[in-house]
């Protein structure tokens, strides 16, 4: 019976690795068409992740990659407990059924991926199911087979140039100085922002544009000191990155979305904000007049003891600004004041902004729609994915300079122009960042 | 801002102010639901298991087991989707200043506020119900205070770890998907009600519902109580015959006829008896320090959690 059952483990053993190697074999060919690199295809767990990368799953991918790793894992440490004890290899059994489920779940998410840069008919999704290796090897060498796209390379890819230097700060504004921010990625370093430079004054609305992806929201965040870059932020003579506990009071940031609890109401959500962000030298009469001057000029007095549930959009947005406001901050973003509100009531929302930059506050601001508000901006920053798809500086200046420097006559046409080919746009964002930086050296120095 | 160096306000006025909100929401969100909630459990339970309690060994380790899963149950319900709810509201507060233990001290003050609340009420509804109370007490005057103690500790302690799930789940689906696992464990493993392998018994030191219904059962002096299920299983072969008699029909009657029930119900009684349940203070002071202890395990887990909040993708 040992025997047997000696002979049967082999087989058993010999069937895996003959699979293990067809697909492998077959993988080669897909990953060849696909613009990946051959050698992953024999390399257990790496050539799961690069198929997902053919496939054009990549976040299913490393999902797929890490519930591999762990089958390994226990199926190897079930291997070394065999024999020795029952009830530890019956116990691993049960999460390694949880995860063999998941892994072929994910793995129909990928094949069917994979049909669709093939173009082929779902149908083949049972292929992939009952004869995996045979449709692989199919799929990687019939010539019929040909992906609609390849996965794309950066290794090779090359850095627009910058100015690549640190800029002076100045004594009344914002000096961004932001050298490289970078992350790791599913254990690879990704650089998301890089060399951006610019020096903003007091009193200055500048508009954020950019593509999707271009780093814009990693920007305002390494520029507040919420998510630290390589960088240098001075705001007038102070540090932010140093003195963050402290700045981060003078400093208003507005989220896209209205974040705030629709139970409470508007007076009480105010008076918290007051309460946690001013200063406890603040006397209550100052506090309460400030309140009452921050509702009086957001246009929310008149609703102060409605439930915040009870408000409009117009509303919402100005008390989620209200709420930022209550410091009365010398930098004030604001992340999409005017998604979702009409063109009337967000005239009036940036009307208010440029109100508060007059009066000496720095105002930065991303929106999608910027051409009908455009007039009431003073500045523009535009941050393009360079041809690494990393976010650069492409242009900081007048809006009005900046019709002149990109070629066209609305903002709306100069995010097309920077926007990757593959995203409908010219792909120009590397000729505009070297652009940039060559006129930035000679001002600069 | 000329003055952003000044201080701001610290933890405690931060869990004050936290503190504030969470009880505005009690009554615009409608989480006082859950008070009227628990003397509907309270009395479906009373109902069901409740004319035993404290009468028969049974009837007492069935009886304590309800009432440990009333505690768990209205514990979850409380706060499992109490933080994941606002996550992205914690998010921007916390970027302003927010400290998160003031945020996690804040729930922990409220929520025990709503147990003990929820407790009185579980105890009121019981009561009514005419669910005997042990006359003895261990700890203070009142019997019915030392229960509500145990009651109150079961409750917070499951609350506090609903709060735990709560702050690392992402979204109330999330929460409310992991609660019944939760509380199968925290039945299945109450070390008293289901017979578990040996292997298995460590893992009962894990659920709030062991150290409950321990506590519950020592607290009502489980091993003076009477055991009937012996008598009750012998009496259903009263009609078995042998030889054309019925002998068990006829022992039974004369053990009825000379007062012997009782006595052979105690009898029995004293070959069940567990020391686990003894009425003891000792044992009670084990239990509720091994429900505080995980208390305090689940809100430091929370905090850890809570401060990673930043991280959360945008």
């Amino acid at each position: 019976m040992e025997g047997t059952s000696l002979s049967a483990s082999f087989g058993n053993m010999y069937t895996q690795l003959l699979t293990y190697l067809l697909v492998s074999l077959g993988y080669i060919g897909i990953f060849k068409k696909c613009g990946v690199k051959k050698r992953w295809a024999f390399v257990p767990i790496a050539r799961e992740y690069q198929i997902s990368l053919c496939a054009d799953k990549e976040k299913e991918g490393r999902i797929y990659t890490v519930i591999y790793v762990f089958i390994y894992l226990i199926t190897a440490v079930m291997k070394l407990l065999e024999g020795y004890s029952t009830e530890a290899v019956l116990f691993l059994f049960i999460p390694l059924v949880g995860l063999f489920v998941t892994m072929v779940i994910y793995s129909i998410k990928i094949h069917l991926g994979l049909i669709k840069v093939f173009n082929r008919k779902k149908r083949w999704i049972w292929m992939f199911i009952f004869f995996e290796s045979l449709t692989i090897l199919i799929w990687g060498y019939s010539k019929k087979f040909v992906p609609s796209k390849t996965v794309e390379n950066l290794s090779d890819a090359k850095s627009a140039k910058g100015l690549e230097r640190d800029m002076a700060a100045i004594d009344n504004g914002l000096t961004v100085n932001i050298r490289e921010r970078t992350v790791i990625d599913f254990f690879r370093k990704k650089t998301l922002l890089k060399d951006v430079h610019m020096q903003i004054p007091k009193g200055h609305m500048v508009l954020l544009l950019g593509g999707s992806g271009a780093g814009k929201t990693t920007y305002l965040n390494a520029l507040t000191g919420y998510e630290k870059a390589d960088a240098s932020i001075m705001l007038d003579k102070a540090d932010v990155y140093k003195e963050y506990s402290k700045m981060k009071y003078n400093i208003g940031f507005v989220p896209q979305q209205d974040l705030m609890r629709g139970t409470d109401t508007v007076e009480l959500t105010l008076s918290d904000a007051a309460l946690l962000r001013l200063p406890t030298s603040m006397s209550i009469m100052e506090r309460e007049n400030r309140i009452a001057a921050v509702l009086d000029l957001f246009g929310l007095m008149a609703v102060k003891s409605s439930l915040v549930d009870k408000l409009s959009g117009g509303q919402r947005k100005r008390l989620s600004i209200a709420l930022e406001f209550i410091t009365d901050p010398d930098l004030f973003i604001l992340d999409e004041p005017d998604s979702g509100l009409d063109g009337v009531v967000a005239r009036k929302l940036f009307e208010k902004l440029r109100g508060i930059a007059d009066e000496g506050k720095i105002v930065v601001v991303i929106t999608h729609t910027p051409d009908r508000v455009i007039d009431l901006f003073d500045d523009v920053i535009v941050l393009a994915k360079d041809a690494t798809r990393t976010g650069r500086l492409a242009y900081y200046g007048s809006v009005k300079e900046s019709y002149e420097f990109f070629g066209k006559d609305s903002m709306e046409d100069i995010l097309l122009s920077i926007n990757q080919k593959d995203e409908g746009g010219e792909g120009r964002a590397d000729e505009f960042v070297e652009k940039y930086a060559e006129s930035m050296k000679e001002k600069v120095g | 801002m000329e003055n952003y160096e000044v201080k701001h306000r610290g933890r405690v006025a931060q869990t004050f102010i936290y503190l504030g909100k969470l009880f505005r929401m009690f009554l615009f969100q409608n989480d006082w639901k859950v008070l009227p909630m628990s003397a509907v459990i309270a009395g479906l339970v009373a109902f069901a298991v409740g004319g035993n309690l404290y009468k028969t060994m049974e009837g007492t380790l069935m009886g304590t087991f309800a009432m440990s899963c009333i505690c768990i149950w209205n514990g979850f319900f409380n706060s499992i989707q109490m933080i994941c709810r606002e996550r992205a509201i914690v998010k921007r507060e916390h970027r302003a200043g927010l400290h998160i233990s003031s945020y996690v001290a804040s729930h922990m003050i409220y929520q025990a506020i709503l147990c003990v609340l929820q407790v009185v009420i579980t105890l009121m509804v019981c009561s009514v119900m005419g669910v005997t109370i042990p006359e003895r007490s261990l700890f203070t005057p009142l019997s019915i205070v030392d229960i509500g103690i145990t009651l109150f500790l079961i409750t917070y302690c499951a609350d506090m770890l609903a709060l735990l799930v709560s702050s690392f789940a992402r979204t109330t689906t999330t929460a409310m998907t992991i609660m019944p696992f939760l509380l199968i464990v925290q039945l299945l493993f109450s070390g008293a009600f289901f017979n578990l392998p040996n292997e298995a018994m460590p893992l009962t030191n894990l659920t709030a519902t062991k150290w409950g219904l321990t506590a519950l059962c020592a607290q009502g002096d489980y091993n003076s109580l009477p055991m009937v299920s012996i008598w009750n299983s012998a009496l259903k072969l009263k009609n078995v015959e042998v030889e054309g008699e019925k002998p068990l029909l006829e022992a039974f009657r004369y053990i009825e006829d000379n007062n012997q029930r009782d006595e052979l119900l105690m009898l029995s009684a004293q070959q069940n008896q567990n020391p686990a349940y003894a009425f003891d203070p000792s044992i009670v002071i084990k239990c509720w320090i091994w429900l505080i202890a995980w208390t305090m395990v689940y809100v430091i887990a929370a905090v850890i959690l809570l401060e990673f909040i930043d991280k959360d993708k945008r």
